[in-house]
């Protein structure tokens, strides 16, 4: 069944891509039915533990599926379905659509056969796949194909070569690719291996998690790729990354006789890649970028998760992992949706939304909700597993770093809904209507399942219970969750029920105040419309609220700003080219120079001759 | 036996004679007699190819001279699968290149017996056992070397031929001195025979020898510092000659520099000396190459950086050193010529050649520039096309002899690769084009031959056992030594008086 699943991708694809030659429905067709088959036979026709393998250039490959990876599919496809429906619309009357939806399909099919791989050299060729599938996407749009192309394909490429040295390593220890024998003879690998092949694996898992230092590439790539793919790319293919370094961090660092201090290592570069990526977040003006550095703030919580290792840390990590995908696909569509209707994504150009497009605010607000982690929805709960299980392990300082992080994340969170949804109603946005219903839906789909996941989150942890339980960790289920936050107690910590109920209580009295004291007194105005101290606006002045939107706290958080990492990667890559350019000189074009080299060369090794070939 | 390995000299040169008297009975029989030539030499190339596989090395006396007065070709799995090779990829240029001077029959004739004179002679280096014979082979592909990077006549042209042909015979030189003392020494010029009394000479008369040897070959070998003609006659010579050079020419360099020291001397250290020159080789020429701004230079400098790349393969020393260096030339030759052969279509009408002069030509060159593309991700070694298998091959062959710093280098100049790669590419496919750029539709013959390679490439690449089988016999060929002094020494026993 792996076969015929990989072999709809692939057939899918290229059919698409030669559709899309004959008519633009046909294409749509293809595509959509791929998708469709795709995620019908993975649900129905797919056993957990099924194997397939089949050898080729005298290795052998071997697929299946255990709950683990099952749990990876589930984001993917489930993402990737809605991503496709959301892409059909968003992606119409635009240039060279099969080459999208070809990239497209071909990248859900190296995420799955990435989480599919029992064998190191198939799961390596399906995260090159996924890598030049994604950098199609980045580069879709000609936009700063040369700066963040490249910075993308770089960096995938550094952490790739990284996790081909060590697959190598491994091979030439071993002599079997096997994932499983791997981890089995992890122990007997020599000290040096056993701290570097981890060290090489997370480096490439940590590129593709947008982890600091190996972010650069995220911002740019997250908002110049089309936003139908980007929701997938966030929510789903940066899981990717998630997915390995979970396999690392349980079957190997869990082994290593000093792990505390590469936990801690790795539990703060992801503290730190969440604070900074939150006030980097706040400091944007693009809701593209806002959303890229809110991914990479929020891949940093999971990180810190997977990293702290505990029971709890990782189903919160998993949990996470998953309503990441859930809610950065839905902002990100909305994004899409915002920028098809308007043609801009700057805050400080398009306000006042809410009227226009209702169902977009809708979902919207829901996801930012989640994003925050405000009660009801389902982020309080992977945030509040998050925290606990940081507490339960002493990392007190840690708490307060994710804390900080994660309420900083409010102001961005309110500067996204604020910014394009409310606001003074402008002329120049009245023509705007709602994003057309297959845009619509599959964001509401999503938010309505954030919805249900706040009062049901059993609906997500059970799979990711049952996912940790593959990977020998004891079933949770028993001590650290039941079925429902509303109705039962949640954990055995707190108590849920009253806090819930009071924050609706809150809500709600505040709610009926406001619509009740402020009906009368609306009234409507325009940015321009300023009656205070007498100074009367310019006519391109741009006095949209969102201008310079928390400068005070931007000036606070400034000197830590300061430094940013791409700077030192463009030193050295300015520094690089320079080198470059003198290498180049050495071959000067002068025929008798290079007599002379030639000469050099005979005269140095007939000098070093006893040393050479001694 | 369908034929013996001595027609793939005779056939060629034979055609090569031959070409400017039929066309005076036929213009059309220039173009068309080297094809045939060539189709008939890769069936034949190819049926040797498996019968060797099977049954073992063929050694061809030539005019009843036991081997070691007379001279021999040899035709092992190692030599037969670069014959292979070198005629299979003389038959895509020759494909590509069959409307090549449309307009001009004198430059046609030239051009295809230059051409086939080229494939001979680096097929005679290959094939040859005779160490004179193949300096003699060396000469002739060099020659043709020299007068088909002259081709255009342009000033620029004329320039690096000059210094090919100066630095070029430097080589001769030395390799002349380097086989006059092994001649003095031993008394012997058949390469089974000296492999064999070796041990006989006195050292440093061998290192000697070994180092005019290293000097000479690493002149055609390409490796740095030794390289300098290298990416101006790349750059000046026509596409498909630059292509010729990246799958032909070098590929019989290698051969030799390698034969001779694997199989002619055992001095200790030369795979250490491998290593090292190869990786400087590597760095240097993939340094170069991404400040460059004319395609065909930078074609040029990817290209040597790969030669130094095999030649670290083979410095390994293992056979699965040995086998990655094989996967690594047959990947290289038919990518790399991919690489020139489309790349040459992309700049076709700019006198300079110019990177910058590809922008946005994919709208009117779709297909060109999708092979250009595929060339690039391949040669860089993304899976899944053919310049992963051999890149992996060679990285746990590296692993194997635990040569961990040589994976780092080797990778990290991988990444320096990728970017100037990924730079062009972005520039075909998304920059916009400039109105002065003059376009130039591939012809069918080109397209077919630019096809063929793509094809192969994603033949290699999702099935890489259809030619693992052929390389590891070769692999092993060439280094059990033993059984080359022996099958070549022994045919000789059997035709003496």
């Amino acid at each position: 069944m792996i076969y015929i699943l990989f072999s709809i991708l692939l057939g899918g694809a290229i059919l698409t891509f030669l559709a899309n030659k004959i008519s633009g429905l046909l294409r749509d067709t293809f595509f959509l039915l791929t998708m469709l088959g795709a995620t019908l036979i993975f649900y129905t026709q797919l056993h957990i533990g099924g194997l397939v393998n089949f050898s080729i250039g005298s290795f052998n490959l071997e697929w299946g599926v255990n709950s683990f990876s099952w749990y990876f599919s589930l984001i993917v496809l489930g993402l990737g379905t809605l991503a496709a429906f959301y892409a059909l619309s968003y992606m119409k009357g635009k240039e060279n659509l099969g080459f999208f939806y070809f990239s497209f399909l071909i990248s859900i099919l190296s995420m799955l056969g990435i989480v599919m791989s029992h064998d190191l050299i198939s799961f390596f060729i399906f995260w090159e796949m996924m890598t030049w599938s994604s950098y199609f996407m980045v580069i879709y749009s000609g936009k700063n194909v040369q700066k963040n192309g490249i910075n993308y394909i770089l960096f995938s490429a550094f952490g790739a070569y990284a996790m081909l040295t060590a697959i190598a390593l491994v091979y030439a220890n071993i002599h079997s690719l096997s994932i499983v024998e791997m981890i089995s003879n992890y122990g007997q690998f020599s000290p040096a291996l056993q701290t570097w092949i981890p060290i090489l694996f997370l480096m490439a898992f940590s590129v593709k998690a947008a982890m600091m230092p190996l972010h650069v590439w995220a911002p740019g790539a997250y908002s110049d790729s089309p936003m139908a793919y980007t929701s997938v790319f966030s929510g789903a293919l940066s899981k990717m990354g998630i997915y390995g370094m979970i396999l690392i961090f349980v079957t190997m660092i869990s082994h290593l006789p000093d792990d505390t201090w590469f936990r801690e290592v790795f539990a703060w570069l992801g503290a730190i890649t969440a604070i900074m990526g939150t006030l980097w977040a706040i400091a944007q003006d693009d809701a593209r970028k806002l959303l890229a550095y809110s991914s990479v703030a929020q891949l940093g919580y999971i990180i810190t998760g997977v990293a702290i290792g505990t029971d709890l840390a990782m189903l919160s990590a998993l949990f996470l992992a998953a309503l990441h995908a859930l809610f950065k696909g839905t902002l990100f569509m909305a994004v899409g949706a915002v920028e098809r209707q308007t043609g801009t994504v700057k805050f400080s150009e398009v306000t006042g939304l809410i009227r226009k497009m209702p169902w977009t605010f809708i979902a919207s607000l829901l996801a930012i909700i989640a994003l925050a982690g405000i009660p009801p929805l389902g982020g309080f709960v992977g945030k509040w597993m998050l925290y606990e299980s940081l507490i339960n392990s002493n990392h007190y300082i840690l708490v307060i770093a994710i804390f900080f992080a994660s309420t900083s994340a409010f102001l961005y969170c309110y500067k996204f809904l604020f910014g394009f949804f409310l606001g003074q109603e402008e002329k120049e946005w009245a023509h705007v209507k709602e994003a057309p219903a297959l845009m619509v839906v599959p964001m509401l789909l999503m938010a309505g399942f954030l919805v249900i996941l706040g009062t049901f989150p059993g609906i997500l942890l059970k799979p990711a219970d049952t996912a940790m339980q593959t990977l020998g960790f004891a079933p949770t289920e028993g001590h650290l969750w039941s079925m429902s936050v509303l109705f039962n107690a949640w954990g055995d910590q707190v108590l849920l029920r009253p806090l819930v109920y009071a924050i609706a209580g809150i809500f709600l009295f505040f709610l009926i105040i406001l619509t009740v004291k402020g009906w009368k007194n609306t009234r409507y105005v325009t940015t321009k419309d300023i009656s205070s101290s007498g100074e009367v606006p310019l006519e391109h002045e741009n006095l949209t609220f969102s201008v310079n939107f928390y400068q005070p706290f931007l000036r606070a958080v400034g000197p830590v700003m300061k430094h940013r990492m791409i700077t030192w990667y463009r030193e050295f890559g300015a520094g690089m080219e320079t080198i470059f350019d003198f290498t180049r000189r050495i071959y000067t074009g002068n025929g008798q120079t290079y007599a002379i080299y030639v000469m050099v060369f005979l005269v140095i090794i007939l000098l070093l001759q006893n040393t050479i070939f001694g | 036996m369908v034929g013996s390995p001595v027609l793939f000299i005779a056939i060629p040169l034979l055609a090569a004679f031959l070409i400017p008297l039929l066309g005076f009975v036929w213009k059309e029989s220039v173009r068309i007699l080297p094809g045939l030539v060539l189709l008939y030499l890769l069936y034949l190339s190819l049926t040797l190819m498996e019968q060797v596989v099977h049954t073992g090395t063929i050694v061809e006396v030539i005019a009843g001279w036991a081997p070691p007065w007379g001279i021999n070709l040899v035709f092992s799995p190692l030599t037969g699968l670069l014959t292979t090779l070198m005629i299979l990829m003389g038959f895509i240029i020759w494909i590509y290149s069959y409307r090549f001077k449309n307009i001009d029959f004198q430059e046609a004739v030239k051009y295809f017996i230059l051409l086939l004179m080229l494939i001979t002679g680096s097929v005679g280096i290959v094939l040859t056992g005779d160490i004179f014979n193949q300096f003699v082979f060396i000469e002739i592909t060099s020659i043709s070397a020299y007068a088909l990077t002259a081709f255009y006549k342009g000033r620029d042209s004329a320039e690096a031929s000059f210094k090919y042909l100066m630095i070029g015979s430097l080589s001769s030189m030395f390799l002349l001195l380097a086989i006059a003392l092994i001649y003095s020494q031993l008394g012997t010029l058949n390469m089974a025979d000296i492999a064999a009394k070796a041990h006989l000479m006195k050292p440093e008369f061998k290192i000697l020898a070994l180092i005019f040897f290293i000097t000479g070959l690493g002149i055609e070998a390409e490796i740095f510092p030794l390289n300098g003609w290298a990416p101006d006659a790349y750059a000046q010579a026509p596409g498909p000659i630059g292509a010729a050079f990246s799958g032909i020419v070098v590929k019989a360099g290698v051969y030799a520099m390698i034969r001779v020291m694997f199989t002619l001397f055992d001095v200790a250290g030369t795979h250490q000396f491998l290593i090292v020159i190869g990786i400087i080789t590597l760095i240097i020429a993939e340094m170069s190459a991404v400040r460059q701004e004319h395609l065909k230079r930078m074609l040029a400098y990817s290209s040597i950086g790969q030669m130094g790349l095999v030649i670290v393969a083979f410095g390994i020393g293992t056979e699965e050193g040995v086998f990655a260096a094989l996967f690594l030339m047959l990947n290289h030759a038919i990518i790399k010529s991919l690489l020139f052969l489309s790349g040459s279509y992309l700049v076709y009408h700019s006198t300079g050649k110019y990177i910058s002069e590809v922008d946005g030509i994919a709208r009117n060159l779709p297909i060109t520039s999708f092979l250009f593309a595929l060339g690039s991700i391949a040669i860089v070694g993304m899976p899944p096309f053919a310049g992963f298998w051999s890149k992996w091959s060679m990285l746990t062959a590296a692993a194997h002899s635990n040569l961990i710093l040589i994976i780092g280098l080797v990778l990290s100049v991988s990444l320096i690769e990728l970017v100037y790669y990924f730079r062009v590419l972005n520039r075909i496919y998304f920059f916009p084009k400039k109105k002065e750029v003059v376009v130039k539709k591939p012809t069918i013959n080109a397209l077919l031959a630019m096809g063929l390679l793509g094809l192969l490439i994603l033949i290699i690449g999702f099935y890489p056992d259809s030619v693992t089988g052929y390389l590891h016999a070769a692999s092993q060929s060439l280094l059990d030594k033993g059984k080359y002094i022996h099958d070549v020494l022994s045919t000789g026993q059997l035709l003496l008086p």
